[in-house]
C-alpha cells in the first residue's frame, strides 16, 4: 500500500531531490548530498540527518535501495553504500515532474490572461 | 585552516551525538552518517575552510533529526505493541472459549491473565527479534523458535505440575541453552541456527536418557510431543542457517 501510494502522493522537497540526484546513477550519502548540492545550484543544502532520515522513509516505501556497487576508487573505502532508484521510485519521480509541468501549465496560463 | 586533529576530535563529538538515534536506525545508517559528515569535513579542510561553522550546522541539523526519528520510532512502538496486545488477546479466545466448551477446563481469572501475558511477552520478543533481519527464513525461523519453546515452556509446565516430578525441570534446561546461545549468538542468524540444532539435540537427550514415569497410555503421547519438538527446533534451526546462507545483511549494517 505503501508504495503504490509512494507514486501518486506529493513528495517532499528533500525526497524530490534525492530522487533526482540518484536519476543519473548510483551515489552514496555525500555523492546524493553533493548532487543535490549541484541540481539546486548550492540553493539546497542538505546535512547528513535530514538526508539519511529522508533515505530511510524511502527505502521503506521502497522508492529507493542499496545498490551492489561498493567501493569508490577516489574515496577508498569498500565500506561504503550506494543507493540507487527502484522502479517505483522512478515512476515517483515521473509522476512528480507530471505533477508540476501541470501546475506550471496551469500558472503560465494565468499569468497569460492577466489573472 | 582545519587540521587532522580537529577533524577527529569533531568527529568523535559527532559519534556521541548519533548515540541519539533510536538503535534500529543507528544500527541501519549510523556509519553510513558519520562517514557522510567525515567526508563532509574533508572536503571543508582540503578547501582551507574552517571546520567550526560546519560542525555547528552539522551538530544542529542531525539534533533536529534524532529528535524526528525518537519520535517516529516511539510512535511505530506503540503501534506495534497495540497490534501485538490485540493478536494476544486474540489468542487468549482459544483458551476462553475451551473453558466454556471442554469438560474439566476450570482455570481462575488469574490464570488468564499469566496466560495473556505470556502471550503478548512472546508476541513482542518476535516483534524486536524478527526485525533484526529482512529475510523471510529469519522470521519464520524465529516464529517457529517462539512457538515451539513456548509450547515446551507450557506443557511441561503443566506436566511438571501434575506428575510431581522434579526431574521433569530438566526439560528446562533445553529452554535454558536457548536463551544463552540466542545471547551468544547476539541473534545473528549463523549463530542461532546452531542454538536451535543444540536446542533439539538436548531435548532428544533429555527424551532418552530421562526416565518419564509416565503410564504406558501417556508414554507414547509423550514420544509423539519429543518428535515434534525437536523436529520443531532442527525446522527453526535450518531457517535460521537458510536465512544466514541467502545473504541477507543483518538489518544492522544496511546504512
Amino acid at each position: 500500500m505503501a508504495k503504490k501510494n509512494a507514486a501518486q502522493a506529493p513528495l517532499t522537497p528533500a525526497v524530490l531531490h534525492i530522487l533526482l540526484a540518484l536519476s543519473t546513477g548510483e551515489r552514496h550519502g555525500y555523492g546524493i548530498m553533493k548532487q543535490v548540492q549541484a541540481d539546486s545550484q548550492g540553493k539546497a543544502k542538505m546535512g547528513p540527518g535530514t538526508l539519511y532520515g529522508s533515505m530511510g522513509r524511502m527505502m521503506e516505501a521502497g522508492l529507493i535501495q542499496e545498490s551492489d556497487k561498493r567501493v569508490d576508487p577516489e574515496m577508498d573505502d569498500e565500506r561504503r553504500i550506494y543507493y540507487e532508484l527502484t522502479d517505483a521510485g522512478r515512476a515517483a519521480l515521473e509522476a512528480e515532474l507530471k505533477r508540476y509541468r501541470g501546475v506550471v501549465a496551469v500558472a503560465e496560463g494565468r499569468l497569460a490572461h492577466g489573472h | 585552516m582545519a587540521t587532522n586533529v580537529a577533524i577527529r576530535r569533531y568527529r568523535t563529538w559527532y559519534a556521541m551525538l548519533l548515540r541519539l538515534y533510536p538503535r534500529s536506525f543507528r544500527e541501519r545508517f549510523g556509519e553510513g552518517v558519520a562517514q557522510t559528515f567525515h567526508d563532509l569535513c574533508r572536503e571543508y579542510r582540503d578547501s582551507g575552510r574552517g571546520l567550526f561553522g560546519l560542525a555547528l550546522w552539522i551538530f544542529f541539523e542531525t539534533s533536529v533529526g534524532i529528535v524526528r526519528e525518537n519520535t517516529t520510532h516511539m510512535s511505530q512502538l506503540g503501534k506495534t505493541m497495540l497490534r501485538v496486545a490485540l493478536g494476544a488477546l486474540a489468542v487468549l479466545m482459544v483458551p476462553i472459549v475451551a473453558s466454556r466448551v471442554v469438560e474439566g477446563w476450570n482455570w481462575e481469572a488469574g490464570s488468564f491473565v499469566v496466560v495473556y501475558v505470556l502471550f503478548f511477552g512472546t508476541g513482542m520478543v518476535y516483534a524486536v527479534i524478527a526485525r533484526k533481519m529482512d529475510a523471510w527464513s529469519y522470521k519464520a525461523g524465529v516464529a517457529v523458535a517462539l512457538v515451539a519453546g513456548f509450547g515446551l515452556g507450557w506443557s511441561n509446565m503443566v506436566h511438571v505440575a501434575d506428575s510431581e516430578n522434579p526431574a521433569n525441570l530438566a526439560y528446562y534446561s533445553v529452554l535454558a541453552v536457548g536463551g544463552v546461545g540466542a545471547w551468544l549468538a547476539r541473534l545473528e542468524a549463523r549463530g542461532l541456527a546452531r542454538t536451535l540444532f543444540a536446542m533439539a539435540a538436548t531435548l532428544a537427550v533429555i527424551a532418552v536418557m530421562l526416565p518419564s514415569g509416565a503410564p504406558p497410555y501417556l508414554a507414547r503421547n509423550m514420544a509423539i510431543g519429543h518428535v515434534v519438538f525437536v523436529a520443531l527446533f532442527t525446522t527453526s534451526g535450518l531457517l535460521f542457517r537458510h536465512a544466514s546462507l541467502a545473504g541477507f545483511p543483518p538489518q544492522g549494517n544496511t546504512h
